[in-house]
């Protein structure tokens, strides 16, 4: 046998190596080239089983529980009401209207919906109407005199089809955020 | 006499050094994809703490009100800090480094939540979604999907931006539930239309939270966002619900207390949670029943780690936690000091908890950060007056210097009585337009010394009622830690929890 075969066996190993490892450290860089994948988004839940989506704009069942006599405003409970008060609030039979201040929170009101009911002299409700506001980046200011302020000045019209027949009102919150 | 190698014995050494190779190959690819092997920057815990509106400032009158000057809070003995850029974009901008990239310096705390919960920039409002409204996964939620326990603890509505970043995607932050309304849940400057109400970006948040099963534990405040339906969701997912959105019974420490198994919701007012200040001064109140944000994050590392039985592998896999002290930023909007101090307190003894369980452990990365500053808070020197409290800013006019004199001129500045009335948390407390400091003592002061007095050593300024955007300190401790060292952008807080926990590359 000739000596040199060893030699040659050795060779090709050390050859077999160095082209499987650099197979594989080939690989390894094109993997860390991928570090920056996104990461997978079927972790996200998009549908919720059993939840409705949502229709219509909110209500607040507490407005028909009301019966306020003629030329009353009342307040119509809602999930927030120990976050606000409620200044100025006057029914002149056109529009009830009132400035609301948040008492929970001095960071901006982002979200707010206020919730008019109308009743008739039977103290039945027969509509309603809403004031909705969202902030902006010049937030809350007086309709009057347009100056910033802290609470939010609000005032919600009988609509046409009621007038003359609303002769009482309530008010409520479905909806308020404050950032 | 040499020793000859066979043919075949050098045939089987060849495919054992090929076969050695190619495995350290794959180990090395097994590696970059962080699924085993190199564990460098790898933990199997996560704690996650989030100091809403702590900037700098906070941390060093926190520090001086507390332990002195010469002392240091929890957070700042952590071995690694650094600083958080916090900007945002504008909406529908691209991500930084593209050509529609627009900038907006000052964040919001859901646009910030949504940089470290997701690792994109988006605009100020936005949940889990970049700024052109694309939904985009969380760590928390990958957290999940890869078998990790999650907990999610706040001070705040537990719908709020900060917890909500990790656990929903809208559009508008304040679609927050119960009902969804168009105007705080539709977007149509980036969607263009209305986006049909079963689509997850205009899905109350409350309703997110209660059916995604994103956190196993979650603990806060806001349960007036949730109603009959969502307790329903809620156990009907396996949840320990701790009082009752059904009735609106909010939870107390007593129920977390004894709160057991691995899914746990429990809220504990119906808004924000009363802050430490008032439940001390008030040890009798209802609102004193609510648990502290160190005895939530206790509790919520004791149940992310708990086993149901011997045989219960589940808490090997590690877990994430976030925990927000997020009445720091509510008392800094409303420049009340003495109450932003007493949050400031109880996040720290927050992050002393998660340390001492970091260190007992020896496998879990805690990082403690805030998402942006709030309100400008300021120490200025004891006797010292702000512009606020001036009659001109400072003068700028030198008649024997001339390089010293430039465009405005101003000659003087002095206090201006009509708008410095007193210590606002003393003599001044009573005059709505006063805008003098607040003073507290801190330890070096001789006996006697009392908050909102002149003598007291610690004079504590506010800028403005609104966030600010200067950069956030950063603490960290663990495995990983030392990649908190430095400047980061807020966006690469989601890669290094996302690769610490191994559920992004």
């Amino acid at each position: 046998m000739k000596r040199t075969r060893p030699i040659v066996a050795i060779a090709l190993a050390a050859a077999a190596v160095l082209v499987a490892g650099s197979i594989a450290v080939g690989v390894a860089v094109m993997a860390r080239t991928d570090a920056a994948a996104p990461p997978p988004t079927d972790a996200v839940t998009t549908t919720l089983p059993g939840l409705a989506a949502a229709s219509g704009a909110p209500e607040l069942a507490s407005i028909r529980l009301l019966r306020p006599k003629p030329g009353e405003v009342g307040q119509a409970a809602g999930p927030f009401d120990e976050r606000f008060t409620v200044d100025d609030l006057a029914f002149d039979g056109k529009a009830v209207s009132g400035a609301l201040r948040v008492t929970s929170d001095v960071s901006a009101v982002l979200d707010l919906e206020i919730i008019a009911g109308f009743y008739d002299a039977g103290g039945s409700v027969i509509g309603s109407a809403r004031f909705v506001y969202h902030a902006t980046d010049d937030g809350p200011v007086d309709p009057v005199t347009g100056t910033p302020v802290e609470s939010i000045p609000f005032r919600v019209a009988v609509p046409t089809e009621l007038a003359g027949r609303a002769v009482s009102t309530s008010i409520g919150v479905p909806v308020l955020v404050n950032e | 006499m040499r020793r000859r190698i066979p043919v075949l014995t050098s045939a089987t050494l060849i495919t054992a050094l090929v076969a050695t190779a190619v495995v350290a190959g794959t180990a090395g690819v097994a590696s970059a994809h962080g699924d085993s092997g190199d564990d460098r920057g790898r933990a199997k815990n996560v704690i996650y703490l989030l100091g809403d509106g702590m900037g700098r400032t906070h941390v060093t009158a926190a520090r001086e009100r507390f332990y002195g000057s010469d002392g240091k809070l929890t957070m700042e003995t952590l071995p690694a800090q650094g600083y958080v850029s916090t900007y945002a974009v504008e909406k529908l901008s691209g991500q930084p480094g593209s050509k529609d990239f627009h900038p907006n310096p000052v964040t919001d705390s859901a646009s910030a939540a949504t940089a470290w919960s997701s690792g994109v920039k988006t605009y100020n409002a936005a949940l889990g979604i970049d700024a052109t409204g694309t939904v985009k996964p969380t760590v928390m939620e990958l957290a999940k999907k890869a078998g990790l326990r999650t907990g999610n603890v706040s001070t705040a509505e537990i719908t709020d931006a900060t917890p909500a970043g990790q656990m929903s995607h809208a559009l508008a932050r304040g679609c927050q539930g119960p009902v969804y309304s168009d105007a705080a849940c539709q977007d149509l400057s980036i969607t263009g239309t209305a986006l049909p109400t079963s689509d997850i970006r205009v899905t109350p948040i409350a309703d997110q939270i209660a059916r995604n099963g994103t956190a196993d534990v979650i603990l806060g405040g806001g349960l007036s966002r949730f109603d009959a339906a969502d307790e329903k969701a809620l156990k009907d997912q396996g949840y320990s619900v701790l009082g009752s959105p059904t009735s609106q019974t909010v939870a107390t420490k007593s129920d977390l207390a004894a709160a057991s198994g691995q899914k746990v919701f429990g809220l504990f007012n119906r808004g924000n949670l009363t802050i430490e200040k008032s439940k001390q001064d008030n040890p009798t109140s209802v609102q004193a029943k609510e648990p502290t944000l160190p005895e939530m994050t206790s509790k919520a590392i004791a149940l992310l780690t708990s086993k149901s039985n011997s045989k219960d592998k589940s808490a090997s896999k590690g877990f994430y936690l976030q925990v927000e002290g997020a009445l720091i930023d509510k008392r800094s909007h409303a420049n009340d000091a003495a109450q932003t101090l007493g949050e400031m307190k109880a996040f720290d003894d927050s992050v002393k908890i998660a340390k001492d369980f970091a260190a007992k452990d020896g496998n879990t990365l805690v990082i403690v950060t805030a998402d942006h500053e709030c309100a400008g808070f300021n120490i200025i020197e004891k006797g010292t007056f702000t512009n606020a409290e001036a009659t001109a800013p400072p003068a700028n006019v030198d008649s024997g210097n001339t390089a010293n004199n430039s465009s405005p001129s101003r000659p003087n500045n002095a206090k201006d009585a009509t708008r410095s009335t007193g210590i606002i948390n003393g003599a001044g407390s009573a005059d709505p337009k006063n805008f003098a400091p607040a003073t507290f003592r801190i330890p070096s002061d001789p006996a006697g010394v009392v908050d909102g007095s002149p003598e007291a050593g610690l004079w504590l300024t506010y800028l403005s009622g609104n966030h600010t955007g200067a950069d956030v300190p950063v603490y960290a401790y663990g495995p990983g830690s030392e990649q908190l060292d430095g400047t980061i952008d807020n966006t690469a807080l989601f890669g290094i929890v996302g690769k610490a926990l191994r559920v992004i590359r």
